[in-house]
């Protein structure tokens, strides 16, 4: 089915700004997700689309603008509320970020204890099962992060993303580094966890056969500005050559 | 002295101290995290025994066979046991748990935490409701104050042990001679600064290992400066805390 734009904004900035030192990588930065879509973010490498979703989960503070995630003012929380929030967004790190001196099945619990949710062993069991039989990978509970490949991490982190089952999943380079057949497997689940779970996702890529794939938007992000945004047809037949250069 | 590297040590030294002073600000705010503060116990206590055992065994033995040419000559033979024992208990066995925990709690500390740095693994445990500092860093430092003065004390234990087998070799001393000797040299002013200045060496230890971990540059050759320069401060202020420690001991009067 296609996708249908809902009007409601889970995600919305205004002017964000951040710098490093004289390096500006963010100029006044305006974006919006809606409900249910799947919004690209596009731009060369240090760019600074890293430096937005990490602003928008919290892990970097901006130095100007607002960030509205499901109607909350990201800088008026404190750290508890925080907290609540992160709950109910993922975050899939380039790296993946699985917990080296611990199992799979550990991996996935963390963020389920952690956030403090009052669940029984049988209901994390449930959870834990679920979020891998999502992935595809049910066998793995008892495996270290150090005995999986490359694809098989990928699929396991954002299983860890997918435990608390959250309104919006943010992506950072879901694909770099894997393999052409294992990135696409990533593409289909991450158009798989969009269908199944209503997700709204920021995906941050420069793989443009992912970016085809996954984008029901795609936004560009140039010189620190949204430069131009549309889908990926709009956007494969533009004229201007700065957006050429992504799809030549 | 360039200008440009006391300038990096001043800001480096403000950096530790803001980083301390974090420390104790996390330290008892509520949640405290006593399993993974168990799991680091074990680690630090548990996993550095062999170590610390077998080091303590030989520093013991060969301080005892090295003193002895010395007092034979002045006639002070029977004197070993007390003079290794005053040794070993108020600064060897102490000092050199600390190096050695340095050594292999400090560099592991430093390489652990810089690798999760450099592989998002602290940023992720951010995202999933977890304080990381709480839980890496507080629990670390205070594993690694807790364990190194047991550590000590087992030191100190076993350095005399090999300090009686050195009393043995060419001479003859009785087991129940020799500890008889060895508590009558010790004092109450001998015991409590060593063990005391054991908690700053451990706390020394955890928080230069947790701060250069957490502070470590990207990539693998950050996590392995991370881990070096890890040993070599934590081993530094070693000694410097020693050095302030006798200092304090003096005046205090436990000489």
């Amino acid at each position: 089915m296609a996708y249908q734009a809902e009007t409601e904004s889970v995600i919305t900035v205004r002017n964000l700004s951040k710098a490093f030192g004289k390096n500006r990588v963010l100029k006044q930065f305006d974006f919006d997700l809606k409900r249910g879509e799947n919004v690209v973010v596009l731009g060369k490498s240090g760019s600074g689309k890293s430096v937005f979703i990490k602003c928008i989960i919290g892990l970097i503070e901006p130095d100007e603008g607002e960030i509205e995630v499901l109607g909350n003012k990201i800088s008026a929380l404190n750290s508890d509320e925080l907290d609540l929030m992160r709950m109910k967004m993922g975050f899939l790190f380039q790296s993946n970020a699985l917990y080296d001196s611990m199992t799979v099945r550990e991996n996935l619990e963390f963020p389920l204890r952690r956030h403090g949710k009052d669940l029984s062993s049988e209901e994390v069991d449930k959870a834990v099962k679920e979020a891998l039989e999502s992935v595809g990978l049910p066998e793995t509970e008892n495996m270290m992060p150090s005995e999986l490949s490359g694809g098989m991490k990928k699929r396991i982190s954002i299983a860890r993303t997918l435990i608390l089952k959250p309104d919006i999943i943010l992506y950072d380079e879901p694909t770099t580094g894997l393999d052409p057949i294992t990135g696409r497997e990533i593409d289909q689940l991450i158009l798989e966890i969009q269908a199944k779970y209503k997700t709204s996702s920021i995906i941050i890529s420069h793989d443009m056969h992912c970016v085809k794939i996954v984008a029901n938007r795609i936004v560009m992000l140039i010189d620190g500005k949204c430069y131009k945004q549309g889908t990926y047809e709009e956007l494969r037949n533009s004229s201007d050559i700065r957006v050429r250069e992504f799809f030549d | 002295m360039p200008l440009g590297t006391i300038r990096n040590i001043v800001t480096e030294a403000g950096e530790i101290a803001a980083f301390t002073a974090r420390f104790f600000r996390e330290l008892f705010k509520p949640k405290q995290e006593w399993r993974e503060l168990l799991r680091q116990c074990y680690y630090v206590g548990y996993n550095s025994l062999g170590l610390v055992g077998v080091t303590a065994f030989i520093m013991g033995l060969v301080l005892t066979i090295q003193s002895r040419p010395t007092l034979v000559e002045f006639g002070a033979e029977a004197w070993l046991p007390k003079m290794v024992s005053v040794s070993l208990v108020r600064e060897i066995a102490p000092v050199i748990t600390a190096l050695i925990c340095a050594g292999k709690v400090g560099s592991g500390i430093g390489a652990e935490l810089g690798s999760m740095k450099v592989t998002e693994q602290i940023d992720a445990m951010d995202v999933s409701g977890t304080n990381p500092y709480k839980y890496l860093v507080v629990t670390r430092v205070l594993a690694t104050t807790l364990m190194i003065p047991v550590l000590a004390v087992m030191a100190d234990a076993i350095a005399l042990y090999g300090g009686y087998l050195g009393t043995n070799i060419k001479g003859v001393v009785s087991w129940k001679l020799y500890w008889n000797q060895v508590f009558d040299a010790l004092s109450y002013s001998d015991a409590l600064p060593s063990f005391v200045k054991t908690y700053f060496f451990g706390f020394a230890i955890g928080i230069i290992g947790c701060y250069k971990g957490f502070n470590s540059n990207k990539g693998t050759e950050g996590v392995g400066r991370s881990a070096n320069s890890a040993v070599v401060i934590s081993s530094l202020l070693v000694f410097i805390i020693d050095l302030i420690a006798v200092q304090i001991a003096d005046l205090l009067g436990f000489t």
